[in-house]
Formats: structure tokens, C-alpha cells, sequence
């Protein structure tokens, strides 16, 4: 899809630099080529394009083939020094190395014919693969919830049908969050405010505007932070009173032990300001990772080209016998004496082309193409650190567990858990040297459980090879 | 109520089974505790006074009298958990260590709220101006190379040839530049960190002298004056002097209360005969 549009984008820039007589009766050509071989097939099988990935990734090599070779072909007639010069806004001229922008073309679209073909058995999806094309469910397999055991979808008063979405929009338009009438509960189910005098003897409050009945926090303490709200329970590391909408909510820990499944902070601890007699906190930007994922993705180009010199020998194997023959044959006729010369160093340039030149040329490819996408990805990566690091500064990543609430029932669908990357102490279960601890425990545990049945084998063995030396009886 | 009608957690809006009625009845999904039907809201040792707190082990209801708070590490983060004072309930609760509020008291850090505030946002704009602006500086660099017929002087080293040595110089520059802009950014973050602010201060204004330093080397050896697009010089170095001067004043808001803090927490520690 976005292919299709830079398409239509490149398409429109031709035609208007056509008209503008830049490009002379050309530019029509190639308009229209760019139109039907890039614009058009791009937005018409754009959404689909994961049901017909195979279709999708030939298509790609084909038209990557094409890409070359018009822009070979450019470079060939117009030279790598052609360039185009536009008036920008009237004030100066915009000039485009054209001939270096085909020369760009030409090594990416190499390195992804390469990258395609290498890659065959990774990119193109096994048959019967389920394709997940809508987005939303697509990314809910990936991303982790916001923890809630409430759909998106506002509760009847029975606590368990949901409401049509006609009644919903009542409720939500009529529900007030602020109530006249002293310290009040807020509804986990709509959001409104119910006052506390309304609490029965049971302990329990009928919401005012849904009619849910919700159970009354253990103890009469109001929010920290919203004198008006009676606590709804306290936040999991400082240990103070909040309300719903002074806390946020996570995943709990790894560890078995924890017997609730979610653990509540407040803003102070969220953000790691809290200090009792230790503290850990820390927002640490993964630079290492970003170099590291980036001389990961260098020795993958060069696994890469392992693969590609192992594939390109194998099929060598079979393609010797052509240049040997041929030498044979030279071998023959040598006898002869004129023009055989020729013809045997035609075979051994054709050989030295087949051997080293053509290994090298994709060599050199490769690390060409490498050292213009990995950069790209590497920035990339800087780009979404800056735009974690302005969610924090602007204090927008904290989602309390109210708004999340209300955003489900606005947006339909239960709210994704986006916390920063940036703050590693906030979820401090969750990084990958504690998984990785587990798995060790477990592998060990494993191995432990392996020796132990091998010893009793081993013992049962001895044992069995005791009786039958001593005769059973 | 009727029969049909469920229970749900003010909390998360789980269902809440009432097996107890005078004692707290845990939600089924986040396990908060809510009164049980016929309980009582006062403190379990103190009638007529309002409880506060719950034993986590035990489920009493306690008063401030009555309650003994903890901070353990639990599954890798510190959490509070308040106990009663039940010999069982105790031994439970061992895993973690009673919290020093006398301590606690004196360490409280609540005056630089405001403060820190301001100084995060002062700093963290001007490091994420810096950050765009290495951005931007790269890819205007990669554009006035390769699309125009401007191009850096040539400089060339162990013999390779210029159209090696020019890419490489724009690009390992550049990353040099961002590595500098990422650290500055890193340490604009820091500065909201009670124990790091003073730290995070100092690292900000060295980081930031090196980047200028940086960003004059990368001009002088991409001869940058003699760029002939009128507006993007004059606009980088707008960003960058902006950048710069919020970093600046941010650094040494942070070195200032970073450093009323250090003598909080010297003071504090000396007056628990703590060790400092």
C-alpha cells in the first residue's frame, strides 16, 4: 500500500516534469510505466498482499528486475552525471543527482533480489498459513494488554450481559465523575461516581448510573491524591491509597508466588520517585541495544553470504561440467594450431567470472546494501527512543487504570499495555536477564531430574546384572 | 441485591466471591480486599477507630497503631506489605524488612516535585531538539552529497578512494553525533531520578561541551560555510544553540538540587548514625 502511494506520488512529480517539458516526449513513457508497473498493482493488491505472499514476493523480484534494468538503462543513455533541476517556491532551484538516485536504485534492488532468493525458505509463508490481515487482532497477538478481566463492553447491572451499544451511550453521556454529596466510589464499570452515604449494610454500593453492584474497598481511606474518592486500594510499592484514576496497572511478576494477576502503582512509584530505604530506579535508553541489533544485523549479512556462497557451490557442482567440457573439447582440438588460444581464454575468463567474480560482485552488493539499510534501521531505532523519551518527558505514559477503562469503552477494544521501554526498573520482572534466570532454574532442574533417572537406571541395571550373577533364587 | 446479581471489584471490575462476612473477601482477578457483608470498619484491636490498613497475611483490619509496615524485594521490585503483629503473620512477612520511617521521614523528597518538573522538561526539550537535529543533520548531509552538486571536501585515508572515505566520514560522524545526542538524552532522563540528578547535571554539561566541540569539528571538515542552500546552516545551528541553551540551564538546575539532596540524604544518614 505504501508503495502504491509513493507510486501515485512519483507518478504525479513525472507528469507534471513531463508537462513542464523537464523530460522531454519521455517522461510519458515513463509516467505511464510507473502508474501501471508501481502505483496502480500496489494499491489494487495492497491489503491483500499477505494472502497472496507468494504471489507477492515473485512479484517483487520481478519487479525489482525491472527497477534495474529501466534504471540501468537511464544510466546507460543519460550517464551517472544527469540531474534534474526544479524551481522550489520560486526562490532557488532544487536540483536531483538523478543519475546517482538510479544508481541507488540499482544496488537496493539488487541486495533485495539477493536478500529474496537467499532467503526463499524464510520469506515465503509455509502452505496453509492463516493470514491475520486486520491489523488490530494481527497486533493483540503481539503487544500485551493492559491486565483487566473486563471486556470492552459496559456491564448490565447483573455484573455479566453486556449492554447494546445504544445503552451504553446513555449511561456514558448521563455518568458524572464528581458528586455533590460527600467522599464517593468510582465504578469500575462505568467511570460514574456514586456517594459513599449510599453504601447498604451489606457493604456494598449500587453504582448510580450502570447499576452494578461493587463491593466496598477494606478500608475507609480517602485517594492520596482526590479527597473526594474513597481509596480503591493501594499502590503495590509505596503502600499510600488511591483512587481508580491514580493508578496504573501492569502484569505481576514472574515469580509463581504472586497470587494476584496484576500489581497496581501509583505515579510516584511508576516513575520511580518513591524512596523508602532502598530504591531502584532508573530510565536507561538501550543505546547498546540499538548497536548491538545493528552489528547483529552486519554479521547477518554475512551469514547471509555464507549462504548464498554455500548455495552458489553446491549449484557450481553441477555447473562445472560445462566449462570443463568446453576445456576438454579445447584440449582436443589443440592440436589443430590457429584461434585456439582464444577460445581457451575465453573458457578460463569464463571460469575466473563464474568462480570469484560473480561471489565477489554479490560481496560486494551485500555490503553495500548493508551499509545503506543498517543505518536506516539504526536511526530508525534512535527515532523511536526520542519519541519514548518525549512521552516521558511530557508525562503521557502513565495510563491509569480509569482511563484505560473509558478509552476500552470509547475505542471498543481492551487498551494495549504501553509502557516505556525507557523504564526498565517499572517492570523490573519483566527484562530478559530475569527470564533468562527462570530458564536456567528450569534447565537446571531438568538436567537435575535427568541425572537422577539416569543414577536410578543406572542402579536398577547393577542390580539386575547382580541377580542374574547370583541367580535370582 | 438479587440472586442474579454479581459482586464487582471497584478496582478492576472482577467478580468478588463473599465466602467471608466478617472478615475481607479478596477480588477473584486482582485480589484487592473488600469488606465482607456483616464487617466491621474499625480496627480489629481498637474499637471505634477507623482502620487503615489490611494485614496481608491475615486479613485483619489495623489502625496505624496496629500496623507494621515492610518493603521487600519481590519478584525483582520493592513492594510494601503491611502485617499485624500476630506472631504467625510476622514470621510470614520475615522476607521482607520493616520500613524505616524515621528514615524515610527525613529523606522525603516531596519539596522538588515542582522543581524537578521544570528541570526535566528544560533538559529533556533541549535533548530531544539535539536528537532531531542529528537527524536531521545526517540525512541534509546525505542529501547535499548525493543530491546536489554540492559535495564535503575530499579526505581520504589508508589509500582507499574518495567515494569510500566520503560516506564513511558522513556516516561515522553522524552516528557519533547521535551516540553524543542519545547520552545527553539518556542523562536528561536521569535528572528525575532523586539519586542521580546531581550526577545526571554534571554528565549533561560535559556531554554537552563534547557535542559542541563535535559539531564545530563536523562542520569545519565538511566545510560547511560554503554550503550554498541560504536557509539550512542558519536554521541547524537556530536548533542547536536552542537546544544547547535549555540543556545548559537544565544541567545546572539539576547540579543545584541534585546537591541539596546529597546533603538531605548525608544529613539524614548522619543523624541515624547510618553510615554515610
Amino acid at each position: 500500500m505504501t508503495f502504491g502511494i509513493f507510486g501515485i506520488i512519483a507518478t504525479i512529480g513525472l507528469l507534471i516534469a513531463t508537462i513542464d517539458g523537464t523530460l522531454g516526449s519521455i517522461g510519458y513513457i515513463y509516467t505511464l510505466l510507473i502508474f501501471g508497473g508501481v502505483a496502480f498493482p500496489c494499491l489494487a493488491i495492497g491489503y491483500y498482499v499477505d494472502d497472496f505472499r507468494r504471489w507477492a514476493v515473485m512479484s517483487q523480484i520481478l519487479y525489482s528486475f525491472i527497477a534495474v534494468a529501466l534504471s540501468a538503462l537511464l544510466i546507460y543513455v543519460q550517464g551517472l552525471s544527469y540531474s534534474w533541476t526544479f524551481p522550489l517556491f520560486g526562490a532557488e532551484n532544487f536540483e536531483i543527482a538523478i543519475g546517482n538516485v538510479a544508481a541507488f536504485i540499482i544496488a537496493s534492488q539488487t541486495v533485495i533480489i539477493l536478500y529474496l532468493v537467499i532467503r526463499a525458505d524464510r520469506v515465503l509463508p509455509p502452505k496453509g498459513v492463516k493470514v491475520v490481515r486486520e491489523l488490530t487482532p494481527a497486533g493483540l497477538a503481539e503487544i500485551g494488554e493492559i491486565p483487566t478481566p473486563m471486556d470492552p463492553a459496559l456491564l448490565a447491572s447483573d455484573g455479566m450481559t453486556t449492554l447494546t451499544p445504544g445503552e451504553e451511550k446513555k449511561i456514558l453521556d448521563v455518568r458524572r465523575v464528581v458528586t455533590e454529596e460527600g467522599m464517593a466510589i468510582l465504578c469500575s464499570n462505568c467511570g460514574g461516581a456514586t456517594p459513599l452515604s449510599k453504601t447498604k449494610d451489606d457493604n456494598t454500593v449500587d453504582c448510580d448510573y450502570c447499576g452494578v453492584v461493587l463491593g466496598v474497598s477494606s478500608v475507609f481511606v480517602p485517594c492520596e491524591n482526590h479527597g473526594e474518592y474513597l481509596a480503591a486500594t493501594t499502590c503495590n510499592v509505596c503502600g499510600n491509597h488511591f483512587c481508580r484514576q491514580c493508578l496504573t496497572v501492569q502484569e505481576p511478576p514472574v515469580d509463581k508466588k504472586w497470587e494476584a494477576s496484576a500489581i497496581y502503582l501509583c505515579r510516584k512509584c511508576f516513575e520511580g520517585r518513591y524512596r523508602p530505604a532502598v530504591t531502584t530506579a532508573s530510565l536507561v535508553i538501550p543505546i547498546d541495544n540499538l548497536f548491538t541489533s545493528a552489528g547483529g544485523r552486519f554479521a547477518r549479512v554475512g551469514s547471509m553470504y555464507r549462504s548464498f556462497l554455500g548455495v552458489y557451490g553446491n549449484a557450481m557442482k553441477h555447473l562445472w561440467r560445462l566449462p570443463l567440457e568446453l576445456l576438454a573439447s579445447i584440449g582436443k582440438s589443440g592440436g589443430g594450431g590457429g584461434g585456439s588460444g582464444d577460445s581457451c581464454a575465453g573458457a578460463i575468463l569464463l571460469i575466473i567470472i563464474i568462480i570469484i567474480a560473480i561471489p565477489l560482485l554479490a560481496g560486494v552488493l551485500m555490503l553495500l546494501g548493508a551499509i545503506i539499510i543498517i543505518p536506516i534501521l539504526f536511526y530508525a531505532g534512535l527515532v523511536a527512543v526520542t519519541i519514548e523519551a518525549a512521552k516521558i518527558i511530557s508525562r503521557t505514559d502513565f495510563v491509569s487504570v480509569d482511563s484505560a477503562r473509558v478509552k476500552s469503552l470509547v475505542m471498543k477494544r481492551r487498551m494495549k499495555a504501553t509502557e516505556s521501554k525507557l523504564r526498565p526498573a517499572v517492570r523490573s520482572w519483566d527484562d530478559s536477564y530475569r527470564s533468562e534466570q527462570l530458564k536456567r532454574e528450569w534447565e537446571r532442574r531438568r538436567q537435575e531430574s535427568f541425572r537422577q533417572d539416569y543414577q536410578r537406571t543406572q542402579r536398577e541395571r547393577a542390580r539386575q546384572r547382580a541377580e542374574s550373577f547370583w541367580g535370582s533364587g | 441485591m438479587t440472586q442474579q446479581q454479581k459482586i464487582l471489584c471497584p478496582v478492576c471490575g472482577g467478580p468478588v466471591p463473599i465466602f467471608n462476612k466478617d472478615r475481607i473477601n479478596r477480588c477473584e482477578y486482582c485480589a484487592a480486599p473488600m469488606l465482607g457483608s456483616s464487617q466491621n470498619r474499625d480496627c480489629v484491636n481498637h474499637k471505634g477507630t477507623l482502620a487503615k490498613e489490611v494485614c496481608h497475611i491475615c486479613g485483619d483490619l489495623l489502625c496505624e497503631k496496629c500496623e507494621e509496615k515492610r518493603v521487600g524485594e519481590y519478584g525483582g521490585k520493592l513492594l510494601t506489605i503491611v502485617n499485624c503483629s500476630k506472631e504467625a503473620c510476622v514470621t510470614e512477612s520475615s522476607w521482607a524488612k520493616p520500613l524505616n520511617e524515621e528514615y524515610l521521614e527525613l529523606v522525603n523528597m516531596d519539596w522538588s516535585d515542582r522543581m524537578d518538573n521544570l528541570i526535566l522538561r528544560i533538559t529533556g526539550l533541549g535533548a530531544i531538539i539535539m536528537m532531531v537535529f542529528e537527524l536531521i543533520f545526517f540525512l541534509g548531509m546525505l542529501y547535499f552529497q548525493y543530491l546536489t552538486p554540492w559535495s564535503v571536501p575530499a579526505f581520504t585515508y589508508f589509500g582507499l578512494p574518495e567515494w569510500i572515505t566520503t560516506p564513511i566520514n558522513i556516516l561515522l560522524l553522524s552516528i557519533v553525533g547521535n551516540l553524543l545526542a542519545a547520552i545527553l538524552l539518556q542523562s536528561a532522563l536521569q535528572v528525575y531520578v532523586h539519586e542521580r540528578q546531581l550526577g545526571a547535571g554534571v554528565t549533561l554539561l560535559v556531554i554537552l561541551v563534547i557535542e559542541v566541540a563535535h559539531l564545530l569539528f563536523r562542520g569545519l571538515l565538511f566545510g560547511l560555510l560554503g554550503l550554498p542552500n541560504p536557509v539550512f546552516l542558519p536554521m541547524l545551528l537556530g536548533a542547536f544553540l536552542f537546544g544547547t541553551l535549555l540543556v545548559f540551564i537544565g544541567s545546572l538546575m539539576a547540579m543545584y538540587v541534585g546537591n541539596k539532596k546529597r546533603k538531605q540524604f548525608k544529613d539524614a544518614r548522619v543523624k541515624l548514625n547510618l553510615s554515610v
